[in-house]
């Protein structure tokens, strides 16, 4: 497992149970400097709150800083399925991917 | 002559090669034409319809060779510096058309015309200079061989500054189905316009003017521009910015979608080296705008092998068309591939295409007519190179595979037609159809061929506003309004990567579209003129015999996988059929006769 190096501690806080690994593509990736990160949420917002608390390095550039939620031209694919739905439950094992929205080539 | 509709000069230059080429004349174009084609894409088409007799010979005199700005060329809106390219296509039989971001579309308005239509076939190989409203032909033997850039710098340095140019190079002057027009770097690439040129024994166009037409509001026109220019620097086009189109190769690679040797698979081991992270990481050299653009998309990378030095652009299509498709997982062999794709005028994707049908042929043993070594195999980097070449020059194997997947694999036979990877004769883009569904009805009844730029349905597939198990119906409404979007965008010539940087498409093409043309142009106007402009591709296509056999996909899109979601021929027959019902055709995918396209065929037009 990899960590940016901003990266604070993985340690599920109580309120976030459920640590989950986000795949990075594209910018975020390269911004991270990281393929994979770690972040803690019982659903996608939370998640995205979690992600840019603990790896500022993608706030303003991919999440929103204040919500942590991706910006227009990001999105979160998850189980295979592209969704910007903050409420979108997560489990334990779920992979997550940040990908950029456009896919034109 | 002034036009009463702001941003165009309402004149289509004509000029017939085999009958005094020295005087092109000229033709009025109707308001209706830019209210119901707009430009670009839908203007090139609509030419076509009404140039193209039903029939011609693609390589013949008849069929018209087109090139079409829009009315927002030159007007500073962002990205809409493109130029459309229209004929007979000689590698489908059907609609030829591309779009090239290119000082050319400028330069072309700036001559006093909207559109250029060439007809005949030179007596001896030429050049067709355009200065303002002169046309001349100049000899073009010294430049016979040349790549399209050098020969744009030789046609420069003998005319002068000013000139921009439009060139075919060695794969155009052999009549390789697939070959491109290319200008300023870029590539009016699929379709096989480059044939068409070269056919007419045209080496180059060699272009210069002086007067733009003024648009109804040029201070509206400006505030609009700069709103839309600052949109097109967030984050929806980071991506492009920061990375480029390769980005597409690990993410896609990830959910199984990066077509991988001739589609046999979706995913590519060799993927991470071929990446656009790593890309950007390893061999990034540079990056570029196309002409009048804020998003600099354009990234350059540079040869690390310890070869011949080489920097080149790399787009995410080329990547995988002479990477994944191939099984060749070198970037370095896959830059210097693209730059001689690009070197002999040839588009990469149809290129890629054939030659993975011509491995797949190797690995099943069929007899191509050549000895069995000189068929490349997959993930041979030195064999695709070469075979690139035997193309480009129609050498050797590359005589069979400059025809392209089908026309090769039907001259072969021997079952080859079942790899073949094409619709209506266009090989498939970067996109794996069998899980992006409404991609895979949109590249069956795409009018053009499989083609991503002319669907954009994957834009559907790729996000959360259709349900996985829509119906058909459904299914097909979106498919259309993707296609239908592509076309706006394609006409107004404002570039598919601001599209995620653009609320609502139509609105804001509306508005600037009023202020270009003084038009009192409504969203609905714009939504009405996208399918008319779709329904006039269909109807060129129809008047070269296009069939409803021909909306298909491949066989091995239609197989059987053992997953439950497979696509099948009885499945795309129900979206196909739903899609023309949308489209309000009939159950054979005709237009209603009855009901003809609000621009009367001829009006205006000689």
């Amino acid at each position: 497992m990899t960590h940016s190096p901003n990266a604070s501690p993985v340690t599920p806080s109580p309120n976030h149970p459920i640590t989950l690994r986000v795949e990075l593509f594209g910018v975020p990736r390269l911004l991270a400097g990281e393929r994979t990160l770690l972040a803690s949420g019982e659903t996608l917002g939370e998640l995205a709150a979690d992600l840019a608390k603990r790896h500022p390095i993608l706030a303003g550039r991919v999440l929103d800083p204040e919500s942590g939620w991706p910006l227009d031209g990001y999105s979160f694919v998850v189980a295979e399925r592209f969704t910007r739905d903050p409420s979108h439950p997560l489990r334990e094992g779920t992979t997550v991917l940040l990908v950029a929205s456009a896919a034109g080539g | 002559m002034t036009s009463r509709i702001g941003g165009v000069h309402a004149r289509l230059l004509r000029v017939d090669l085999g009958d005094a080429p020295d005087a092109g004349w000229v033709e009025p174009l109707p308001d209706d034409l830019f209210r119901h084609a707009i430009g670009g894409i839908g203007l090139a088409s609509r030419l076509l319809l009404d140039l193209c007799p039903p029939g011609a010979d693609p390589l013949g005199p008849h069929n018209p060779l087109i090139f079409a700005a829009s009315p927002f060329a030159g007007t500073g809106i962002t990205t809409s510096s493109k130029i459309a390219v229209a004929a007979r296509s000689p590698q489908t039989g059907l609609i030829g058309d591309s779009l090239s971001s290119s000082y050319l579309a400028l330069e072309l308005k700036r001559t006093g015309h909207d559109a250029l239509a060439v007809t005949g076939i030179a007596p001896a190989w030429s050049v067709l200079v355009i200065e303002d409203g002169a046309t001349s032909l100049r000899p073009a033997d010294a430049l016979l061989g040349f790549s399209p850039r050098e020969t744009a710098d030789r046609l420069r340095a003998e005319l002068g500054t000013g000139y921009r140019v439009a060139a075919i190079g060695p794969a155009g002057e052999r009549g390789v189905r697939y070959a491109a027009i290319a200008n300023d770097g870029r590539l009016a690439g699929r379709t096989g316009a480059g044939a068409v040129m070269g056919a007419k024994r045209l080496k180059a166009i060699a272009v210069r003017g002086s007067r733009l037409p003024p648009a109804a509001d040029p201070r509206g026109v400006a505030a609009l521009a700069r709103d839309l220019a600052a949109r097109s620097l967030g984050p929806a086009t980071a991506k492009y910015r920061d990375i480029g189109t390769v980005a597409n190769v690990a993410f896609f690679n990830r959910l199984g979608l990066l077509p991988t040797r001739n589609f046999g698979a979706g995913s590519f081991a060799a993927a991470e080296a071929l990446s656009g992270e790593t890309l950007r990481l390893e061999h990034h050299a540079g990056q570029h705008a196309c002409a009048a653009c804020t998003v600099g998309c354009e990234h350059h990378y540079g040869a690390r092998d310890g070869g011949p030095p080489l920097t080149t652009r790399l787009e995410y299509e080329t990547l995988f068309a002479l990477g994944s498709l191939c099984g060749v997982g070198d970037p370095n062999v896959v830059l210097r591939a693209s730059a001689l794709c690009d070197d002999l005028g040839m588009d990469a994707i149809s290129a890629g295409g054939t030659i993975a049908w011509a491995m797949e042929c190797r690995e099943r043993g069929v007899d191509l007519g050549v000895p069995e070594e000189e068929i490349p195999r997959w993930g041979d980097g030195p064999a695709l190179l070469r075979s690139l070449h035997q193309i480009g020059f129609r050498e050797g194997l590359g005589d069979l595979l400059a025809e392209g997947s089908r026309a090769a694999s039907a001259r072969v036979g021997q079952g080859s037609e079942a790899w073949a990877m094409h619709v209506k004769g266009l090989e498939l883009p970067g996109y794996d159809p069998r899980k992006l569904k409404t991609l895979a009805l949109g590249l069956a009844v795409a009018a053009r061929g499989a083609c991503h730029n002319r669907s954009s349905a994957y834009d559907v597939d790729l996000s959360d506003r259709l349900d996985p198990a829509a119906d058909a119906r459904a299914r097909a409404a979106a498919a259309a309004a993707a296609e239908d979007q592509a076309a706006l965008l394609d006409s107004l010539t404002l570039c598919k990567f601001l599209r995620h940087a653009i609320a609502d498409v139509h609105d804001e093409g509306a508005a600037l579209h009023r202020a270009v043309t003084g038009l009192p142009t409504t969203p609905a106007d714009l939504a009405a003129a996208a399918a008319h402009i779709t329904e006039t591709k269909k109807r060129v296509n129809l008047a070269h015999g296009w069939t409803r056999a021909l909306d298909t996909l491949p066989p091995r899109l239609l197989e059987p996988n053992g997953h439950d979601s497979a696509l099948t021929p009885a499945w795309l027959d129900r979206q196909i059929a739903a899609y023309y019902a949308v489209r309000g055709w009939d159950p054979d995918g005709r237009p209603d006769a009855k009901s003809p396209s609000p621009f009367a065929k001829g009006e205006g037009l000689g």
